[in-house]
């Protein structure tokens, strides 16, 4: 599925073709992306999935409350999803544009969601229950009343932690971060560096990521992003510029984002906690979901949900959208990242950015997802998060 | 008794016949050879004896009878070691697997070294063939003509009762593994031809002596055919065998032997670590903690030739990435992911705090209880490991109240809870012997990680040995270095390596010993050199050489 859009690369992949050939020559150069800096810090990401906020469940998604079957595609009153391509029935999750009726699942209503002011109709936005700012985030909107989504952090969206614990973060690659400036125990600018590495995470004794490990930073030019931001009172933020990284199947076969902002601060042990938002290929986001249907979950729903929902980037001869806002959360550990050289980038460091420490995020109790026999009782429960279906 | 039962039974009778008939011929055996001059095989030479025999593809799998640890090395407690009833079970369990592989259809045709004229029946020709050859290399001596015709007498009843001439060797082989012959390596004396009146040690388990010490493993056809032509009664002879074995790259086995022995690595069977706390301690890095260490030393003292007091400050090791991790430095491997990790040389900068192995994991953890360190227990284990110096146990009726308490307010960092804790007399003492060297350890956690602070307090690493003041772990790394201890301990316990026993204190040929040591500016290897060279390797092990050097 190629998006009209990524035709119009912008400037980092579009020279991603002529440095192929002086590769050698160019590497070095891209892999320090920024410029020569008092300081670089390592991290690779240990967390990353959908921001979710759950605890406002009954006020987000009113009609689920009322009629938990009406979240599941097989079960409940919704009529078992048919498209058809000139007059054939085919597959509708073959063909999920061609359906005979739309779904119209519900969507949230409710005033809140992580996310950034990406420049939105004010009538789309939420309020951001971290900052209290309007905030643009139709992802959370078409998506967080489905059951998948019913998951507050530590867990994962349920395909999300699937892929992310069965797999991807003991196989793919990781995603690196740089953060450069003059003095990272204090306010000021920096340049935010987000590479892929040659190697894939490596875990602690508990389960966790292990922080303080060496990685290889993929030498590609295609996932090496420069982004340029700023530490204000200990918080890290970048307010604009692409982001393109390469990834690995089934979750994220690649995190793309137009007008990327970031809210990133540091937790004990130099873990990074925060937010990534901008603009994504809704079609791609939609595959990644729906082209692995199972276990009951809505991926005909889904995938008309947020194809109705792009806020932005109009197709010039559809006029429909093409890019969606959404937010994702994460969280990163101290790394080492060298290069292919040998050359140690960024060193890894348990010190605050801006020489700050904020307490870790307040954390809900995990929502385990429960079978749908379990609909009935749950549903009369007001507290979110249960995993009431 | 029904049919099956009495199959079943026969079955059962063979072997447990074979199992008791074995404990009888040991305690013949114990008998005829005195007890205190055989030596059991440790596991790791065990090992590596199957595999010298019969190839690496011969899996040795199992649980070894645990070994003994005595005057702090496991090759002394071997020489005392026996088997219980269950460690002989067990060793009759490794024993037909290890047969069992031997004549299996991956094997045998290389193994047996001949074709049976039956698959289905006996065939003593070819049976002796094998044992007469495989005898020699498992016993370490040749086998007498009435061993062989045991063996092949064995091998053909078996076969005739399965009707498979496999099945025959295959339990004979069986009960050459679970012999005395094979387990123990023996120090029989006989009358010395050159000195009338004077014993020395026979040819065969004098080659045995210097083979297990030099290569950990069963002595090579040369070393036998040297045994059996006499020269290794030779001076000349013995030497020129010493030095083949001595520039052989095999003899790092038996360097990263003995001080996995000496620096009693065994004892990691019981680490663990509160993941909680030390979540970057994980089983590869408890596993690979104890390699960095012996790689370290393999590479100081086989490789470089290097000076052995120079271990305790050498800014060179070996990581992995697990381990770099966990000591917080950077460690580039360009490899693709998925592959296993490897071992990259790495070099500290000359004062930092890692210098020296006794900033390893494989010492501050393994000396360290799960949720906190121990000053005393790592000063302790440095007296007695490393300089052979004996530290008391504590008494029975101490209370280690304070110690235990880490989150006391007022004792916030270790060194204020052995102070209150060793205020007491009782328990001062000791402490005085052990706490000022580990003190100086006290920058590393109980997971080896590297820590300024305590409880918030700022960790106070000075410490003190012999009246000499020092600061941090690399003021320890130095001091010890320049103990004479060190290199004296080192020389006992190779002596004790090779012989069993600690090596007589006043005794000329031992003071000669040191001296040669010394003089090649404390190259270990040279140091194994002059003790299998010596006599005293060789002599018997009367009670006038059995003197612990330490006492």
């Amino acid at each position: 599925m190629s998006s009209p859009h990524h035709n119009g690369m912008t400037a980092h992949r579009r020279c991603s073709t002529s440095v192929v050939a002086g590769a050698a020559l160019v590497v070095p150069m891209l892999l320090t992306g920024a410029s020569a800096s008092a300081e670089t810090r390592g991290y690779v990401i240990s967390w990353f999935a959908t921001a979710t906020n759950n605890p406002e469940f009954a006020i987000n998604c009113p009609r689920a409350v009322k009629d938990p079957a009406s979240r599941y595609a097989t079960t409940g009153k919704r009529r078992v999803d048919r498209a058809f391509v000139d007059g054939v029935e085919v597959s509708a999750y073959d063909y999920p544009d061609a359906l005979e009726t739309d779904p119209d699942i519900e969507t949230v209503t409710g005033p809140h969601a992580y996310g950034f002011d990406l420049g939105g109709p004010e009538a789309n936005k939420f309020t951001d229950p971290e900052t209290g700012e309007k905030v643009d985030n139709q992802l959370w909107r078409a998506v967080g009343c489905t059951t998948n989504f019913q998951f507050t952090p530590p867990a994962m969206p349920y395909m999300e932690g699937q892929a992310w614990n069965s797999g991807y973060a003991d196989a793919a690659p990781a995603w690196a971060i740089q953060i450069s400036g003059p003095d990272l125990n204090k306010d000021g600018p920096v340049t935010v560096t987000l590479d892929r590495t040659l190697d894939h995470l490596l875990r602690d004794a508990l389960g966790g990521i292990r922080s303080e490990v060496t990685y290889v930073i993929d030498p590609s030019p295609r996932s090496h992003n420069v982004l340029e931001g700023e530490i204000k009172n200990g918080v890290l933020y970048v307010k604009g510029g692409s982001l393109w990284l390469q990834g690995s199947a089934p979750f994220y076969t690649q995190i793309d984002l137009e007008n990327a902002h970031m809210r990133i601060r540091s937790t004990p042990g130099g873990k990074l906690v925060g937010h990534w938002g901008g603009y994504t290929d809704w079609r791609k986001w939609a595959y990644m979901y729906t082209s692995r249907c199972g276990g009951g979950f809505d991926c005909i729903g889904i995938y008309r949900s947020v194809q109705k929902l792009a806020d932005a980037d109009p197709d010039p001869v559809t006029g429909k959208n093409r890019l969606i806002s959404t937010t994702w959360r994460m969280e990163a550990v101290p790394a080492y990242l060298a290069s292919p050289d040998g050359t140690v980038l960024a060193s890894a460091t348990a010190d605050g950015l801006g020489g700050r420490i904020h307490p870790p995020p307040a954390v809900a109790s995990t929502v385990a997802f429960d079978t749908p026999g379990s609909i009935e009782e749950s549903a009369t429960e007001t507290a979110p998060t249960t995993s009431s279906q | 008794m029904n049919t099956t039962h009495s199959r079943r039974l026969s079955r059962l009778s063979a072997g447990a016949i074979a199992v008791l008939g074995m404990a009888a011929l040991w305690n013949a055996s114990a008998a005829d050879t005195d007890m205190a001059t055989s030596v059991r095989l440790s596991p790791s030479q065990y090992r590596l004896t199957i595999a010298d025999i019969f190839g690496t593809s011969v899996r040795v799998d199992g649980r070894f009878e645990p070994e003994t640890r005595d005057q702090g090395l496991l090759a002394i407690g071997a020489r005392t070691g026996n088997f219980t009833d269950s460690g002989l079970e067990t060793y009759d369990t490794i024993a037909r697997a290890v047969a069992s592989q031997v004549l299996d259809e991956h094997h045998r045709a290389e193994l047996l070294g001949c074709k049976p004229r039956a698959d289905t029946s006996s065939d003593d020709e070819c049976a002796r063939k094998f044992f007469s050859r495989v005898g020699t290399l498992l016993y370490r001596r040749p086998l007498s003509d009435a061993e062989v015709q045991t063996r092949v007498a064995m091998a053909g009843a078996e076969a005739e009762r399965l009707h498979d001439f496999y099945a025959g060797v295959r339990l004979s082989l069986a009960q050459m593994l679970i012999s005395p012959q094979f387990l123990f390596r023996f120090k029989r004396m006989e009358p010395d031809p050159q000195r009338p009146g004077q014993e020395r040690m026979n040819a065969y388990d004098r080659a045995s002596a210097i083979s297990f010490f030099l290569w950990g493993t069963t002595p090579d056809l040369e070393l036998l055919r040297a045994a059996g032509s006499g020269e290794l009664h030779t001076k000349q002879g013995l030497e020129r065998q010493v030095n083949r074995m001595i520039a052989s790259p095999r003899v790092a086995a038996a360097v990263h032997a003995f001080f996995a022995d000496m620096l009693q690595f065994t004892e990691f069977d019981a680490v663990s670590k509160d993941p909680e706390f030390f979540p970057r301690y994980t089983a590869s890095v408890k596993e690979q903690a104890q390699e960095q260490t012996l790689r370290t030393i393999v590479d100081h003292v086989v490789t470089r030739r290097g000076d052995y007091r120079d271990l305790f400050t050498t800014p060179h090791t070996y990581l992995t990435k697990d381990l770099a991790a966990l000591y917080s430095v950077p460690l580039v491997d360009v490899r693709a992911s998925g592959q296993l990790q490897r071992w990259l040389p790495y070099t500290y900068p000359a004062d930092d705090p890692r210098i020296g192995i006794l900033s390893h994991a494989s010492f501050t953890t393994l000396w360290s209880p799960s949720g906190r360190t121990s000053p005393t227990i790592r000063g302790k284990a440095l007296r007695q490991n490393i300089l052979c110096q004996r530290v008391p146990p504590p008494p029975g009726n101490v209370s280690f109240q304070f110690v235990d308490d880490t989150s006391n307010p007022q004792y916030k960092t270790t060194r204020d809870r052995l102070t209150a804790h060793s205020s007491s007399p009782m328990c001062a003492g000791c402490h005085k012997v052990t706490d000022p060297l580990g003190l100086a350890l006290e920058n590393f956690d109980s997971a080896g990680g590297f820590r300024m602070s305590e409880n918030s307090a700022v960790i106070d690493v000075s410490g003190e040995i012999n009246g000499k003041k020092f600061d941090g772990p690399v003021g320890l790394a130095r001091a010890i270095r320049d103990d004479p201890a060190v290199t004296s301990c080192v020389a006992q316990r190779i002596f004790a390596f090779e012989t069993g026993y600690m090596p007589p204190r006043d005794d000329p040929q031992w003071v000669e010993i040191q001296k040669k040591f010394a003089e090649s500016r404390y190259d270990v290897l040279e140091l194994m050199r002059q003790v299998a060279l010596s006599d005293l390797s060789y002599g018997s092990s009367g009670s006038k050489l059995m003197t612990a050097v330490n006492d």
